[in-house]
């Protein structure tokens, strides 16, 4: 099944630029990895940066660079690490080595009836992590202090803008007041960065949120 | 035949290069690297095109040919600097993570796959990621295509390496023919590290000009690659 819902192309195109952050390049890449539309999008985007690589006015080296790095060219260099093997994995890469593993692995936190989460990494008021909704189960109205990438991984999940499957990317802003709510038949599994932390609409849920921190 | 083609490229002439980069074989022979790429160092001093960078590459990924890395070298390190320097790098970090790129180029140089990318878009994306790790002291993320989990791309790769070769010329190209605003944008999206809030406050734009003139450019730059969709 092919992915429907994609990052904004100015957030691909950060990416390519090197300009995203890394909670952002985490969620963007292993869209990437499932979206083979957005891989040519990035492609196109790396290839202008090559081009005005291309472009740029030579800033010379001294005397002794181009030497300096002829003598370390036999230098023995950290063998590439091999990528960790998978058969049927849920959690395409990179996101499977920063967890340092696959779903069965992952221990889960509980925060509230029929969700969990497991933090990925965090810095700033920036963090990323999986978030697991059992199926019916659902965050509660929120809208967002600052821009919500959320990644689905696994199930699906349904709010006012749409259905999301395996591969879908939701961007959520200010703008957006929603209350998703995970599919029949399965956990809805996804990877979520957060540049703020959520402002729920509800008091009752926002307190939860507070006591729980997520 | 290889003979040749190195004549013509050696007139400089930079539409018979391009004519060469679109009737080269899609499988380049490479019988004897030294000697072809002895003399295109020669000609380093001439601006080199994107299928003598292709080709300097893949002699250091299949021979590890040290000529062709030296090439390589006079060609991309000072452009490296630069780009480094631009995004806000001193000259004394910027000469030594060049350098750091260069031998990057060298270690990685078998990863380079020219049905994918150019010489130059590849570097830059060494380049990129050594910035990201050495001055942001970040990962940089990355699909793997060997990956069970990945899911490969069903359209037949339209463009093969002599489109890839020739389209460093046609994308500065396309960026010389963008509007003013629309380079603008394109050009702090790849060397300001700024959000595009940011860049909308500091060009005093809305959010949404800034993000429509970069797709707009991006759409110019799409059409230059033949991969408008």
């Amino acid at each position: 099944m092919s992915v429907t819902h994609h990052p904004a192309e100015e957030l691909l195109v950060a990416y390519a630029g090197g300009a995203a952050d890394e909670g952002i390049s985490l969620v963007i890449a292993t869209h990437l990895a499932l979206c083979p539309a957005c891989r040519r999008m990035v492609a196109s985007a790396e290839a202008a940066g090559g081009a005005l690589l291309s472009g740029m006015a030579p800033a010379p080296l001294g005397n002794t660079a181009l030497k300096n790095v002829l003598s370390r060219l036999d230098e023995q260099a950290k063998p590439f690490e091999p990528a960790p093997s998978a058969r049927a994995a849920i959690f395409p890469e990179p996101l499977r080595s920063y967890l340092g593993g696959d779903l069965e692995r992952v221990k889960w936190i509980s925060v509230t009836k029929g969700i969990s989460v497991k933090p990925v990494f965090r810095y700033g008021t920036t963090r990323v992590q999986l978030i697991r909704s059992m199926p019916g189960a659902g965050v509660g109205v929120h809208s967002h202090s600052g821009e919500e990438l959320t990644l689905v991984l696994e199930g699906g999940f349904t709010d006012v803008t749409g259905h999301y499957l395996r591969g879908d990317l939701q961007t959520a802003d200010p703008s957006l007041t929603h209350r998703p709510m995970a599919d029949e038949g399965g956990p809805c599994i996804s990877l979520a960065v957060t540049g703020a932390r959520l402002r729920f609409a509800h008091p009752l849920v926002g307190l939860l949120a507070k006591f729980y921190g997520f | 035949m290889p003979d040749q083609v190195i004549r013509r490229d050696a007139g400089a002439v930079k539409p018979a290069m391009m004519a060469y980069a679109q009737t080269a074989p899609v499988d380049w022979p490479v019988p004897s690297p030294s000697r072809r790429v002895r003399r295109i160092r020669h000609l380093r001093l001439v601006l080199m095109d994107a299928a003598q960078l292709n080709e300097l590459l893949l002699s250091v990924a299949r021979a590890g040919d040290r000529r062709a890395f030296e090439a390589l070298f006079a060609h991309f390190a000072p452009r490296i600097k630069a780009y480094l320097m631009r995004l806000g790098a001193g000259a004394a970090q910027a000469e030594d993570l060049a350098q750091e790129a260069m031998l990057l180029v060298w270690r990685k140089a078998r990863l380079f796959d020219p049905a994918k990318a150019s010489a130059a878009t590849w570097v830059f994306t060494v380049a990129r990621n050594l910035r990201i790790d050495a001055l942001r002291r970040e990962r940089r993320p990355e699909f793997d295509s060997n990956d069970p989990a990945f899911t490969p791309d069903d359209e037949p790769a339209a463009d093969a390496q002599l489109v890839r070769a020739d389209e460093d010329a046609k994308l500065r190209d396309a960026l010389r023919r963008l509007s003013p605003d629309q380079a603008a944008v394109i050009e702090k999206s790849f060397f300001a590290e700024k959000s595009h809030s940011e860049i909308a406050a500091e060009l005093g734009l809305p959010l949404g000009t800034v993000k429509s003139r970069l797709r707009l450019a991006m759409a110019h730059i799409r059409a230059a690659l033949g991969t408008a969709s």
